[in-house]
């Protein structure tokens, strides 16, 4: 027994070498450096540097309010809205479903980098065709990317047009999955389609929308591509950015390894929090 | 002329030019229109030294300092000999990496040849008695603006000489010409303005030694304050890098303001509007302000880990130090000089067709000498975000004066580096 284990163990070597030093290590490390003040060389070991600083940071409490509000305000609304979409595709008078199928998922297979452009030009103050829009039915054009409101709008804008259509069709797949006959026989004692939807579709679909929620709340915790490339790393003065962006402009752009260290371990703790408290009030009544 | 320029040129390098020839093959890391401007000056260099291969990669702006940061990380592994560093961010490279690139003092650069650049360019290249970086190409900050707008609106650009005028001027011009902003400022992403009126009135965001914040010193505070005025006047409308260029090719913007290294890029990307634009100095905070300042610019530096030192200097030597190498990417790109003495250049002199005829480089590089050093420190990043944030947020009414939004900056920058506030 001990022996098989051995083997076991030998085939596994190179995959845990790996392992440890492209995953473990640099996990423990960036918690020791998370205590060190990096601003200048020699760095030293003083605990307090970085994460006396993460406390009373206002930059770290932007990126933290940020991303909450687009957690908060974001999540629901896109889930919402992608729950509305499936009951659409999932109707039988629908013709040529599977074309729109496709049309609402297809904004995951675009590309990050140009719908990100895309989005940059439609939304441009004096050449885009939003503001074009807004325009011709007189309403006043909207400078999105110098105001704080409206760029965290456009933010969560880009955001729900890229997810929504991939979480109808997770919501599709799950309303595909409850029986029928339960349908049929609700129609028999004449209880009203919104009715069924709320009583048979909602609580039966429930494990699958807590799945598409989990999905989103990871996707929000992590959101970096659409505040640094759309809205131009976080701006305007950093009213879109992330916790992912700080990082990134702590670590990568200012050099501080430490402070980014110790905002990626206040990330991952949020992270576990969060999931948490989700599986608690998800939980399956006893 | 040119010829004897050439000579002179020639007698002077080989006259400083170590004994021995040099050979080998050195690489650059660059971007855009400063890589393709190394690039012409290869020719000019080989002429001299014809046994070194010169090879420029144009990496991109950012992926060079990002490749550049993480080869000094790894202990100079798989860096070039060369590397182009932003003045900004230069500070950043040599406070973490100290060892990552070679004093230039160790290859012959003298007391004498730094003299040769302005002190506002070298402030944050030289550390102590130690010099990372030799001086680029500057950004010496100018008014290019439309003529015809400008003639339509009887506004006479020369009668623009504080920022009050240039207001009243946006209005008269805007009033004319439909559809016209006065100027475009990038509210997204930059702080533009800001960094240009203040580092004119000689305030910038840390003290000149690098050891205290001086963002809401006085000068500075009146430098927002005008950037809110003007705001609130109306002339600015906010555009991005891209959105300012579109702007110049649809005509739709009266004034860009900004480093002289813009020449090239209305030159090139504007071609069609040939003979329309024309350049003034920037204006001031007073009729008798220094109408001067800087904005941006690079520099070469030397790695550890280059295997052909004393090439790769003969070339920053021949590139930057002299007459002949930065006036040819003055002409091909619209790369600002920093070298004192290419002030002289006849080329410097010379009317240019697309500016219908003036000779905006005498105008442009005219005011080097004026411009007063503003220091990035290695804290530039950080504070560049704080003082973004609180510029956004003093635009949009957040604090009641420019003094409060400035001393709240200087707190979080405080916070962020743990320097002191100059009181």
């Amino acid at each position: 027994m001990r022996n098989r284990n051995a083997t076991a163990y030998r085939f596994l070597t190179p995959y845990l070498l790996i392992f440890a030093i492209f995953w473990v290590w640099p996990i423990i490390s960036s918690f020791l450096i998370s205590f060190q003040a990096t601003r200048t060389v020699p760095w030293r070991f003083a605990p307090s540097f970085n994460w006396g600083r993460l406390i009373g940071d206002p930059a770290f409490f932007n990126a933290l309010k940020n991303t909450l509000l687009i957690l908060v305000i974001q999540v629901p609304v896109m889930i919402s809205l992608a729950l509305v979409m499936a009951v659409l595709l999932n109707s039988p008078l629908l013709k040529a479903r599977g074309l729109y199928r496709f049309a609402f998922f297809a904004p995951v297979v675009v590309g990050e980098v140009a719908y990100s452009a895309v989005f940059r030009l439609m939304f441009n103050l004096d050449f885009g065709i939003i503001n074009k829009l807004l325009n011709s039915v007189g309403l006043p054009r909207i400078d999105w990317f110098s105001n704080v409101t409206p760029a965290m709008a456009l933010i969560m804008i880009a955001v729900t047009w890229r997810w929504a259509g991939y979480n109808a069709i997770i919501l599709l797949a799950g309303m595909q999955s409850i029986p029928e006959d339960v349908y049929e026989a609700a129609t028999l004692d004449r209880v009203s389609k919104l009715k069924q939807f709320f009583y048979i579709t909602l609580p039966l679909l429930k494990p699958v929308i807590v799945f598409c929620l989990v999905l989103s709340i990871i996707g929000t915790m992590q959101l970096f591509t659409e505040p640094f490339l759309i809205t131009e790393r976080g701006g305007p003065g950093g009213g879109t950015e992330t916790l992912g962006l700080l990082l990134y402009r702590q670590g990568f752009r200012s050099l501080n390894f430490g402070y980014a260290s110790a905002v990626a371990y206040t990330m991952a703790g949020l992270a576990i929090a969060i999931t948490l408290a989700q599986l608690w009030l998800t939980r399956e009544p006893k | 002329m040119r010829i004897t320029m050439t000579c002179a040129a020639l007698a002077l390098a080989l006259g400083s030019a170590p004994a021995f020839a040099q050979s080998g093959e050195i690489t650059i890391w660059s971007w855009n229109v400063a890589a393709s401007s190394l690039k012409a000056t290869i020719a000019g260099f080989n002429k001299q030294f014809p046994d070194v291969k010169v090879t420029v990669q144009d990496l991109g702006n950012q992926p060079t300092y990002d490749k550049s940061i993480a080869g000094c990380a790894a202990g100079g592994v798989g860096l070039p000999d060369i590397v182009t560093v932003e003045n900004g961010e230069a500070e950043n490279y040599w406070s973490q990496f100290p060892d990552c690139f070679v004093d230039l003092h160790t290859l012959g650069y003298t007391a004498d040849d730094q003299k040769k650049f302005p002190d506002f360019k070298r402030t944050e290249l030289e550390v102590g008695d130690k010099a990372y970086a030799m001086p680029w190409d500057s950004g010496p900050v100018a008014a290019f603006y439309r003529r015809d707008f400008y003639e339509k609106a009887g506004v006479d650009p020369a009668s623009i000489k504080t920022w009050d005028d240039f207001i009243a001027a946006g209005k008269k011009i805007q009033a004319a010409n439909p559809g016209v902003s006065m100027t475009n400022a990038d509210f997204n992403g930059d702080s533009e303005f800001f960094r240009m009126i203040s580092n004119e009135q000689g305030c910038a965001y840390f003290s000149e030694d690098g050891q205290s914040i001086t963002v809401n010193q006085p000068k500075c505070v009146d430098a927002m304050t005008k950037v809110k005025e003007m705001k609130d006047a109306g002339i600015i409308s906010s555009a991005d890098w891209g959105t300012k260029i579109t702007n110049n090719t649809a005509g739709t913007v009266a004034t860009q303001v900004y480093g002289g290294w813009y020449e090239g890029t209305i030159r090139t990307e504007s071609a069609g509007e040939n003979g329309k634009w024309g350049v003034y100095l920037m204006p001031s905070l007073t009729a008798d302000g220094p109408r001067a300042a800087n904005l941006g610019g690079s520099s070469l530096a030397i790695t550890s880990a280059s295997k052909n030192k004393e090439a790769a200097y003969a070339y920053l030597k021949y590139t930057l130090g002299t007459n002949e190498g930065q006036i040819t990417m003055l002409k091909e790109f619209g790369l600002v000089p920093s070298l004192i003495s290419a002030l002289d250049d006849p080329y410097v002199a010379q009317g240019l067709p697309y500016w219908g005829g003036q000779a905006v480089w005498k105008d442009i590089l005219g005011t080097l000498p004026k411009v007063v050093p503003s220091r990035g420190t290695q804290f530039q990043s950080d504070a560049e975000i704080i003082v973004r944030a609180v510029q956004t947020k003093y635009l949009a009414g957040g604090y009641p004066d420019a003094k409060a939004a400035l001393d709240d900056a200087a707190s979080q920058i405080a916070a962020a580096t743990g320097l002191p506030v100059k009181s």
